[in-house]
Parts: structure tokens; C-alpha cells; sequence
């Protein structure tokens, strides 16, 4: 007689195999030293904010609101806001972005999808030493060779579109004889485009990169339904990268809030709040910052810093926009 | 053993051996290396930030001493930063225009923090007001202004080229319709305070009102139609810039000598417009009041008063000294032996040689007895640390040109200046001669002494002979009343002044005859919209002329084939 096993009394017996998702060994020690990392740079970030908002606490307590809607900066008199400098880096970062979306765009689209293989590293190459020159030679060569013309433009401007706000320029006229040529420089326009050729390479580079990553088979598909390589680009490429043209945008414009030294060399210090961006004297946070710091005594310090956190708050909104539109958009995933 | 671990055994060792005596060579190397600078002196690099005013000659300075080994850093940044920066201990040595103010003028302290220092007055020289000025494209070159006017330029009383008050103070010569842009200093500065200064103790009438309270300030209140710039060297740039057409700022007069740019010859108590060469700043600081109590903080620093009012003819009102604070503790933190040494033999340098070249870079170089106390001053690092050797650095192997061989006590600069030329006087003049050149207008000889190995000497010859000064229109000596500007009319454009270089050569006759400025009517946007609207109808009859032609001429066949 054979006994057959029945499979209830095997099956009694065996537990299922404990399943851990806990990595052990190597696993555990490189999860854990990469999640170090990774959250380090939170706690520098935050770290950063935490630092100047206590640095910026007696500041804010001492002016409240009127820190904010004070435009004169004079420490002497105890009169301190910031609402000129933040109207003046909101105007040079614009004016910026005016000059740096475009050429970013179009020269992104012309390296990613026009430009031939022989040269298109070389361009790569190039935009990425745009990038690398430091800002003290932008603000040199914007000082001494931009300025100039970029007055002249300006002078343009005034004359024929003078009745749109932002391109009045007060206290001169712009059908003199000699026309006024003091009027028109250090102002947030020139400061602006010697920024923009800063904040180009950066946004250049984000939407190169998106580009680079549409789907050949869906551009094949266009050019295949007869689509001209115009119409493949604004049917396929664009629509796949609005999110890294959108991102890049908004990271060359939290460049441009912040940019220094090429502002400080060319603005004429002004605190007034006004949209006229043609007009001579202006005045941005970090310009501020870098103008006074050296000299600042502790009660100043703490102003100075005070509006560097503002600075640093709108950058960190910026900049997480930025990040919220990258990941919603299409680009990079999905796509087969 | 086979001969193949032999061999490697054998090396082995040798690598081992030659590991173990290796150190043992370098230690011996070492032990050789300190004899030679026993005798030298070993330097290590400092640094420093301060002063754009006095910034180019220590530049000069610290090129001069690299040859000899000395590494020294300096950035400028302004005297408040400088001060600032030396009170935090983030710098070995500061170059500023004033002293620690105790309580600066926003309240703010304004102390060494506790920081041993001692001042040590390193160069002389003049705040000079540069500007660009132009009649009919010419670049005008011999501005003169009284101290009232460019105090009310500079608080915007006065606030275009042709106010009278200016036309005055060049003997009625009346300048265009343009407006005046002051270009200020931005940030913290010397030169701001001793212009300030001056402003305060000369003219309180004027200076007090605009800034609302009384004394000096290093940072400029700007307000109006002037510029703001950060650092001597920005100022200049916007001045001699393409849009600077109008502007005047204030910066050391070697500035606009190295970009030569003209500099406003300013009037003086004794009636004489002049420029503050090396010369002219000389004299008026044999005036200034220096506090010689060794126990006092301010031990050497300047009380200008009595230069603003020095009566010699030669005096420029605004010359002052620029101080170096060096840190005297013994136990300071930053310093080292070797940091004194390189602090001590490098102001040794410029106290001595250095002055040389003060007067052809602008400045002016110090007199004896300032030198000497310098000497104190350098000898409490060797208080602070005995291993410092100052041995044979004396004033006696000084190479100073102020220095007087025979009367160490006599400033030889001041007495070799040259008396002001006859057309610099109120009411005569003005002088055709361009300013910014370094060289003092003088109707004498131009001096001659050890400073003249100047960029300015170049074979370019000054002009010596008498000026004489006429009336554009009628050919006699002008006289205090103001030309009509519409009478020399004929005169426009015939000659101009700014003949460089061949002044001297040149009869001086020709020197007075300006060009009279004019004013164009503005370009009416009237004049330029029926020329366009004009253009544009010429343009579409361009365009479209041929197609009608073309029609017409092909009817024409059609119709004599009917």
C-alpha cells in the first residue's frame, strides 16, 4: 500500500517567504549614504533661507509693511524699503528675458534641428562658453560697447513710441537738436541686455536638451504626411518641448533676478519706483547687496539681508514653477 | 632562490633605503636654505583694500616692489570698505582719506573694533573736478570755476553750462545750453568725504540745505540729474564715456592726467585759478594742520581749514593726504613677522623712492617732515614684533624730491612751484593752455628737479612764454565785463584753442579765440513726419510706376493692331 501525500499536510507546514523590500548589505550602505546626499542638498537650501530669514527678522520687525512699500534706501535716515530695488530687478530681469527668449529659442531650434552635423558641436561648444565668461566681462563689454547703441535705441524708442509708459524717459527732449545722451544710460534697458546675454546660454542649453529628445518616429511620421521641415518643427518639435522652453525660461529668469556684478558696473543707483526702464538710474536687490555690503554696519547688514531674502524667496518660486511645469509636461516621458 | 626574487629582494631594498634617506637630504637642503635669507629678509604676501582716490600710484607702488620679492595685494572698494574691512581683521593693511570716524554719519560705529592701528600718510594730492565740455565738437580744455560754483553744480543750484555764474568765472567766455550731469561716487568713499568736507567748512551756505545736515559724508546724496558710480575709475569712464557730454565729477587728478582728460582749474583765496598739480598741492599743504601728539589716536592725521584758505597764489584749495592704517598689535591675529616685514620694507619704498613717481602719476609727494613721522609710525611693527629689521632704512637715505639737501626742513617742492601765469587771475584770461597735462601754467620756467622723468615730459615742451590774452572781437585785453555772446558771431569757427601738443610753438594770440557756442532749434517731429510721409509716397510711386508704364505700353500695340 502506497501512501499518497496529501498536499493539505505539506501545505500546512510551508510559510511563505518573508518578502523586504529593506535592501541589506552594499544595497543598505548606498541607499543610505545617496539618500544622505540627496536630502543634504535640502537641508543646504534650507538651511540658506532659515539663515537670512533670522538674519532678516529684526529688519522686518522693526518696518514691517513698509519695508515692502518704502522706496528710499537711506540708512542715515533711518528709511529703508524695498520697493524700488524689487520694481528694478523685476524690470532688468524682463528686459532680459525680452532679448534672451528668443535667441535662446530660435538658437536652440536652429543647433537641435537645422544646424549641420559638422558644426553642430562646435555651436554646442560655443553656447557653453557663453556661459562659462564670467559676468564682470558681460558687464565690461555692455559698459563700454553695448551702452552706446543700446542709448541710441533707446533714444529711438522714445521718440516714436514715448506715449507707451515704460518708454517715456522724464525730464528730456527727445527731438533736441543735441539730444541729451545722459538721459538714456546706467539704465535698467542697458543693464538688461548685457543680463541677457548671461541668462541666453542657460536657457539655450535646457531647450537644446528638450529638443534633442523628441521622438524621431514621431518627427518621421510628420515629414512622411508631407509636412515641411517648418511644419514638422511646429507640429512635432515645439509642442513636445513647451515644457523645457517654458522651464528654461524661468531658470534664465531666476538668473536674471539675481544677476550682480554686470548690473552694478552699469546702473546709476536710483531708488524711485518707476516703469520708465529707458531712463537713467536704476537699482536691483543684488546690486544693492553688492554696492553696500562691503561698508554695511550690523543694522544695515541686517536690511541688506532682509531683502535678500525677498530675493531668495521669489527665486525659489520661480524656480520651483519652473520645476512644476518641466515634470507636467510631455516632454521625455511617454512617448514611443 | 632564484636570481629573479634576488634581483627584486635587492631592489626592494634600495627603495627602501632611498625612503629612508630621502628626508634625511631635504632636511639637510633645508638646514642650508634658511642661511641665505638670514641675511635676506623673507616676505610673505599682504593685503589690502581701500582708497580708489590714492588707488593708482600704490598700484605703481606694488609693481615697483614685486622685482624685489615683495607680494602685495591692494583692491580698492573705497575708504569706508577699507576702513571696514581692516576693523573686521579681513585685511593686513587699509588706505583710506579719513580717520575712523568713531561714529560714522549714519550713526553706524565706525571704529578699528578694537584693532591696534597707527596712521601713516603715504601721498599728497589734489581732488580734481574732471568734465567733458564740447563746442561745436571741440573738446573744451580750460574750464575754470570759482569754489562757489562747483559747490552749486554739485547741490544742483546751477544746472546747465550757460549760467552766468560760470560764464563769470571765465572772464565772460560763455559756454552752450547744455545741461550739467555731476557725476557722483556711488559708493563709500574718501574722495566723497574730502570733497564733502570742503564743501561743509568753505561753502556751509550751500552744502549744509542740500544734504540737510552739517559735516562730511562718504557716501554723496545724490539726488536730481546726477550720476551715481561706484569707484574713481567708473566715475572717469562715464565722464570720458560716449554719453558724457555735459558731466563733471570729482576724482584724484591722476585719473583724468592717465585718460587725458581736462581738470576745472578752481580759484583760489588769492584770486588765481589753478590745477592741483604735483606743485600746486604741495604748497597748499604746507598749510595743513597735522596732529603731532604721538599719544592721540588721530597722531598724524590732517586738519585741512587753512589749506582751504591758504592766500598763496599757487595753493589748490582741495589737496589733501591719504593715510595707510597699518595694524600695530603685537598680538594681532593676522600678522606675522614676515607680513611686518614685507608692510614695513614696502612703505619703506614708498615713502622713499615712491615719492618719486607721485608727482608724474598725479599726486604729490609728502614732505620730510611727514616722512619722518612715517618712520615712527613703520617702527611701532618692530615694537610689536623685534624680530622686524628696519636696520639702515632712515630717513637719511631717503630719495624724496620734496627733500631740500642743505634745509632738511623746507619743502623743496613747494618752493620750486612756479608762480600761476597772469591770465589764471580773475578777470583776466582765461588761459588758452589745456589742463590734465601735469604740467603747472606758469608765465615763468617750468621747474625742474628730480620729478620730471614725468610720461607728461615727453619732449612736449610747456608753454613758457607769456600769454596774452585778448578779446576775441576786438584785439585788446579782455576786462572782467562779460562778451556779448552775439557780438563775436564773426569769430565762429575761425580758430580754436585745443591746438594739443603745439601750444608752445604756437602765438599766443591765437590761445583766446574760442568758439562761440550756438543754439539749434530742435528738430521738430513735424519737419521729419511730412519728409517720411514724402519718402514713403516716393517710395510707392518707385514701385509701382513701371507696372502702370508696362500696362500702358502694352495697350498701346492693341490698339494700332485694330
Amino acid at each position: 500500500m502506497t501512501t499518497i501525500p496529501t498536499p493539505e499536510a505539506e501545505l500546512a507546514q510551508v510559510s511563505p517567504r518573508r518578502l523586504s523590500r529593506a535592501s541589506t548589505g552594499a544595497d543598505a550602505v548606498f541607499t543610505a549614504s545617496a539618500r544622505t546626499i540627496g536630502a543634504s542638498v535640502l537641508v543646504i537650501t534650507g538651511g540658506v533661507g532659515a539663515f537670512l530669514a533670522w538674519q532678516a527678522y529684526p529688519t522686518l520687525r522693526r518696518y514691517g509693511w513698509s519695508f515692502f512699500t518704502e522706496s528710499q534706501w537711506q540708512p542715515d535716515q533711518d528709511v529703508i524699503g524695498i520697493a524700488a530695488v524689487l520694481c528694478g530687478t523685476v524690470s532688468v530681469a524682463l528686459v532680459a528675458m525680452f532679448f534672451a527668449f528668443p535667441l535662446a529659442l530660435l538658437t536652440a531650434l536652429y543647433i537641435s534641428e537645422y544646424a549641420p552635423a559638422r558644426i553642430k558641436s562646435t555651436l554646442v561648444a560655443l553656447i557653453d562658453l557663453m556661459a562659462a565668461v564670467p559676468s564682470i566681462v558681460y558687464g565690461l563689454w555692455g559698459f563700454f560697447l553695448i551702452m552706446p547703441h543700446a542709448a541710441e535705441l533707446a533714444l529711438w524708442l522714445q521718440r516714436h513710441l514715448g506715449w507707451i509708459p515704460i518708454f517715456q524717459v522724464a525730464d528730456t527732449d527727445p527731438n533736441a537738436a543735441t539730444w541729451d545722451a545722459t538721459r538714456y544710460v546706467s539704465s535698467a534697458f542697458c543693464a538688461g541686455i548685457a543680463v541677457s546675454m548671461m541668462v541666453m546660454p542657460m536657457a539655450c542649453a535646457v531647450m537644446r536638451q528638450v529638443f534633442s529628445q523628441t521622438p524621431p518616429g514621431e518627427k518621421e511620421a510628420a515629414l512622411a504626411l508631407g509636412a515641411t521641415k517648418w511644419g514638422m518643427v511646429t507640429s512635432v518639435v515645439l509642442p513636445f518641448g513647451r515644457g523645457g522652453i517654458i522651464g528654461g525660461t524661468m531658470l534664465g529668469l531666476g538668473r536674471a533676478l539675481g544677476e550682480t556684478i554686470a548690473v552694478v558696473l552699469i546702473v546709476s543707483p536710483a531708488f524711485e519706483v518707476k516703469p520708465r526702464i529707458l531712463e537713467v538710474g536704476t537699482s536691483t536687490v543684488s546690486s544693492l547687496i553688492a554696492g553696500r555690503f562691503g561698508e554695511a554696519s550690523t543694522s544695515q547688514l541686517s536690511a541688506l539681508l532682509a531683502a535678500g531674502f525677498v530675493l531668495f524667496l521669489i527665486t525659489l518660486v520661480v524656480n520651483t514653477g519652473a520645476a512644476v511645469v518641466v515634470n507636467r509636461s510631455r516632454s521625455g516621458a511617454g512617448v514611443d | 632562490m632564484t636570481r629573479r626574487t634576488r634581483i627584486r629582494a635587492l631592489l626592494s631594498l634600495l627603495v627602501a633605503a632611498a625612503c629612508l634617506i630621502a628626508p634625511v637630504g631635504f632636511a639637510a637642503a633645508s638646514t642650508v636654505g634658511p642661511a641665505t635669507p638670514a641675511l635676506r629678509t623673507t616676505y610673505a604676501q599682504i593685503e589690502g583694500t581701500g582708497s580708489t582716490w590714492s588707488e593708482l600710484i600704490v598700484q605703481q607702488w606694488i609693481a615697483d616692489v614685486d622685482a624685489n620679492g615683495m607680494k602685495v595685494v591692494y583692491t580698492g572698494g573705497g575708504s569706508s570698505k577699507g576702513r571696514k574691512d581692516f576693523a573686521q581683521g579681513s585685511t593686513d593693511f587699509a588706505i583710506s582719506e579719513i580717520p575712523y570716524q568713531g561714529t560714522d554719519e549714519q550713526g553706524n560705529a565706525d571704529t578699528s573694533n578694537g584693532r591696534q592701528f597707527a596712521y601713516l600718510p603715504i601721498v599728497a594730492g589734489g581732488t580734481a573736478f574732471t568734465y567733458q565740455l564740447k563746442i561745436g565738437g571741440q573738446q573744451v580744455k580750460n574750464l575754470r570755476l570759482s569754489g562757489e560754483t562747483i559747490a552749486k553744480i554739485f547741490t544742483n543750484q546751477i544746472t546747465n553750462w550757460n549760467d552766468p555764474a560760470i560764464a563769470a568765472d571765465n572772464n565772460g567766455r560763455a559756454f552752450p545750453s547744455l545741461p550739467i550731469t555731476p557725476v557722483v561716487r556711488s559708493d563709500g568713499s574718501g574722495t566723497t568725504a574730502q570733497f564733502t568736507l570742503w564743501m561743509d567748512k568753505s561753502y556751509p551756505s550751500i552744502w549744509r540745505p542740500f544734504y540737510g545736515k552739517s559735516g562730511l559724508t562718504s557716501y554723496y546724496p545724490r539726488q536730481g540729474r546726477a550720476i551715481g558710480q561706484a569707484g574713481s575709475d567708473q566715475v572717469m569712464n562715464t565722464i570720458a564715456g560716449f554719453a558724457g557730454n555735459g558731466t563733471i565729477g570729482y576724482v584724484e587728478y591722476s585719473y583724468p592726467l592717465n585718460k587725458d582728460y581736462p581738470v576745472v582749474k578752481v580759484l583760489n583765496k588769492a584770486g588765481y585759478y589753478v590745477e592741483p598739480t604735483q606743485y600746486n598741492t604741495a604748497v597748499a599743504l604746507t598749510k595743513a594742520q597735522i596732529n603731532q601728539d604721538p599719544n592721540s589716536p588721530l597722531y598724524l592725521t590732517q586738519i585741512l581749514d587753512n589749506v582751504y584758505t591758504n592766500a598763496d597764489p599757487r595753493a589748490y584749495p582741495i589737496s589733501s593726504y591719504s593715510y595707510m592704517i597699518i595694524p600695530t598689535g603685537s598680538t594681532d591675529p593676522r600678522m606675522t613677522t614676515a607680513k611686518r616685514q614685507t608692510l614695513a620694507d614696502f612703505m619703506y619704498y614708498s615713502l622713499c623712492a615712491g615719492q618719486t613717481k607721485a608727482g608724474p602719476y598725479g599726486y604729490s609727494p609728502l614732505p620730510l617732515n611727514l616722512v619722518q613721522a612715517g618712520f615712527d609710525q613703520i617702527a611701532k611693527l618692530k615694537t610689536a614684533d623685534p624680530a622686524v629689521d628696519l636696520t639702515s632704512r632712515d630717513v637719511k637715505s631717503c630719495n624724496n624730491p620734496t627733500f631740500d639737501g642743505k634745509n632738511l626742513s623746507k619743502n623743496k617742492l613747494a618752493q620750486i612751484a612756479p608762480q600761476p601765469a597772469a591770465c589764471d587771475k580773475t578777470g583776466a584770461g582765461p588761459c588758452g593752455y589745456d589742463t590734465g597735462t601735469n604740467q603747472p601754467s606758469t608765465d615763468g620756467q617750468q621747474p625742474t628737479d628730480g620729478t620730471s622723468q614725468a610720461p607728461a615730459a615727453d619732449g612736449t615742451s610747456p608753454p613758457t612764454d607769456t600769454a596774452p590774452v585778448v578779446d576775441s572781437t576786438t584785439g585788446e585785453v579782455v576786462q572782467a565785463a562779460p562778451v556779448d555772446p552775439a557780438a563775436p558771431a564773426a569769430d565762429t569757427g575761425t580758430t580754436t584753442t585745443d591746438t594739443t601738443g603745439t601750444t608752445a610753438t604756437q602765438p599766443q594770440a591765437a590761445a583766446a579765440d574760442f568758439p562761440v557756442p550756438t543754439e539749434l532749434a530742435a528738430a521738430r517731429p513735424a519737419d521729419t513726419k511730412t519728409f517720411s510721409w514724402v519718402a514713403a509716397l516716393l517710395l510707392v510711386a518707385l514701385v509701382l510706376m513701371p507696372g502702370v508704364m508696362a500696362t500702358k505700353l502694352r495697350r498701346r500695340p492693341v490698339r494700332r493692331g485694330q
